[in-house]
């Protein structure tokens, strides 16, 4: 754990975070690390993943409709809106 | 130098069902923004996905189709990014254990046929529509494509040229439309796919650096694009400068390809197992119940139409290689004696109309009703063959009924004798000298004669009255 990877992780969560707690966090995060990397050494080579610790499966939905149209309220609650469309900074490719 | 081209496709189909992957919203095109969204697909905190029966349905049948394993027990993983039109954060996808695992494709290309082998088939959602244009200093986010159901099918990189790759598109398209788990439509964005393009000098085992081409939506762009995107390569290697691996697009308006914007950062989805939802399992009934009910697909409609419709070989093979041809076909044929005539019919005429303007079928004024009710006329003298084009091409343009054509135009044909006959007389009479030298042995005029009654009907005389009438009158 270093600087440029706290500032990475930080970058791709979308967090913002100041220069005297960057130097916590790498910290923390290197303490993390170290506890869980015990978990490297073992042998998990005939195990199968655990992809759920929940010992069930999903259920599936039948394909039905079953919604109703509330475009009004989720664009009132957005940031910035117009009658149709959620608007947002302008982002292009 | 000679070069080698390598492509690898990741193609996206938009599954036919009525509700999203995970939320019960509808997925019907072209409803007006943000109408068909519900708490899920907006990505409320606090709501949980659940999964859509169908889409995993039609998504093994095409693994069956393909011959692919179908992973009975598969799980959703969590693909992070920040974009507007994907409310979450992320996208749930398969990563680990994806619905289907392997399997090919067969692709038709001058050269002959090739096996396209198929990596994976996995289950994910589309996101939503953004809007860059419309709005200053905005863009507009439209959330109802937001949760629909994707299947992405990814390629080995087997793919030879550009040429093969608009195969093997097209056999994707075919076979997704048999199945019945997607309409296909490239225009609305149903069937579009990514292009992984590399070159190498020939022989070299190791592949070359690859560019991505994204989201290219009609077979004709497909070509251009992996083959301007080639050619690029070619020169840039050529003139020692070396290819970065990158996102490109291609525009259609200038025929090139260049680099999407580059993110300052590389990605990194830092996938992980989405929590929100538990492995999903399919059932040996299930699964069963699935191959049952498995749709024909077009070597088995082939078969049927030879076999119970005595279409000729040639016609059949055009009508079940298209499923908007076939299904528009078997819905007329219902109300069609002669099966023969409305195979010709479909193959013939109203196939060239539907190549000049690259339609399907589906998308043309045509209906079965109007077509077996054209054919019907025909068969039963109504109308000539002559009539029955003038009427299609009013058909085509509007949609309109055949009977109301014909008594709108007065097109109906004549095979009344006493009619004929009275027109027979008078053009032999004004051809005197033709007649002649037809007694003279100058068969070849008869032709003619034929002609002048059509002209003189206006195409309206029962073309086997005029014959038998000619011929008797001739004789003498």
């Amino acid at each position: 754990m270093d600087k440029k990877t706290v500032t990475t992780i930080c970058y791709l969560a979308r967090l913002k975070i100041d220069k005297e707690k960057a130097q916590k966090i790498e910290n923390d995060l290197e303490a993390i690390i170290e506890l869980i990397s015990k978990l490297q050494n073992i042998d998990t080579s005939n195990v199968e993943p655990l992809y759920n610790p929940l010992e069930k499966t999903a259920l599936k939905h039948n394909d039905v409709i079953d919604s109703d149209n509330r475009k009004e309220k989720f664009l009132d609650n957005a940031p910035s809106s117009n009658e149709d469309y959620f608007l947002v900074p302008r982002v292009m490719e | 130098m000679t070069w080698e081209t390598v492509i690898g496709i990741e193609t996206h189909v938009q599954l036919s069902t009525k509700t999203k992957l995970f939320s019960r919203a509808s997925t019907t095109f072209g409803q007006n923004p943000n109408t068909n969204v519900n708490l899920i697909d907006c990505g409320l905190p606090g709501v949980l996905p659940s999964v859509n029966k169908e889409a995993f349905y039609k998504a093994i049948r095409f693994g069956l189709a393909i011959g692919a394993k179908i992973n009975q027990t598969s799980i959703f993983d969590r693909k992070n990014y920040f974009y507007p039109d994907l409310p979450k954060g992320y996208q749930i996808t398969q990563m680990d254990l994806p619905i289907v695992l392997g399997g090919s494709v067969e692709i038709k290309t001058k050269e002959g046929t090739k096996i396209i082998n198929v990596t994976r088939a996995h289950l994910e959602e589309d996101a939503g529509k953004s809007i860059h244009d419309e709005f200053d200093g905005y863009s507009a986010i439209d959330l109802n494509r937001a949760g629909t159901p994707l299947l992405e099918i990814v390629s080995e990189p087997e793919i030879s040229n550009a040429k093969e790759a608009v195969a093997y598109m097209k056999a994707l398209h075919q076979l997704v439309t048999f199945l019945d788990i997607s309409d296909g439509k490239m225009s609305q964005g149903s069937l579009r796919c990514d292009a992984n393009v590399s070159i190498k000098k020939k022989g070299e085992t190791k592949l070359g650096t690859r560019t991505e081409i994204k989201n290219i939506n009609s077979f004709k762009f497909i070509e251009k694009a992996i083959n301007f995107e080639i050619n690029r390569q070619i020169k840039e290697l050529e003139n020692a400068n070396s290819i970065t691996q990158e996102t490109r697009l291609y525009d259609s308006m200038k025929d090139e390809t260049r680099p999407m914007r580059s993110k300052e950062f590389a990605n990194d989805y830092r996938y992980f197992p989405e929590p929100d939802l538990l492995p999903v399992v399919i059932s040996d009934k299930e699964l069963k119940k699935i191959k049952e009910t498995f749709p024909e697909l077009p070597k088995e409609k082939l078969n049927r139409y030879v076999d119970e419709y005595k279409i000729p070989d040639n016609d059949a093979k055009i009508l079940s290689s298209s499923k908007s041809l076939a299904d528009f076909f078997e819905v007329s044929l219902e109300n069609v004696e002669d099966k023969g005539l409305l195979a010709k019919f479909l193959v013939g005429d109203i196939s060239s109309l539907l190549n000049k303007e690259l339609i399907e079928i589906n998308e043309s004024n045509l209906t079965p009703e109007n077509i077996s009710k054209l054919i019907n006329l025909i068969s039963d003298g109504t109308i000539s063959g002559k009539i029955a084009k003038v009427i299609l091409d009013k058909t085509w343009k509007k949609g309109s009924k055949p009977e109301e054509i014909i008594e709108k135009e007065g097109l109906t044909q004549i095979s009344d004798d006493k009619e004929i006959k009275k027109i027979i007389e008078q053009i032999l009479k004004e051809n005197s000298n033709q007649v002649k030298a037809y007694l003279a042995g100058k068969e070849k005029l008869f032709g003619f004669f034929v002609g002048q009654v059509m002209k003189l009907t206006q195409g309206k005389a029962n073309p086997k009255t005029v014959n038998s009438i000619l011929k008797e009158k001739l004789k003498k």
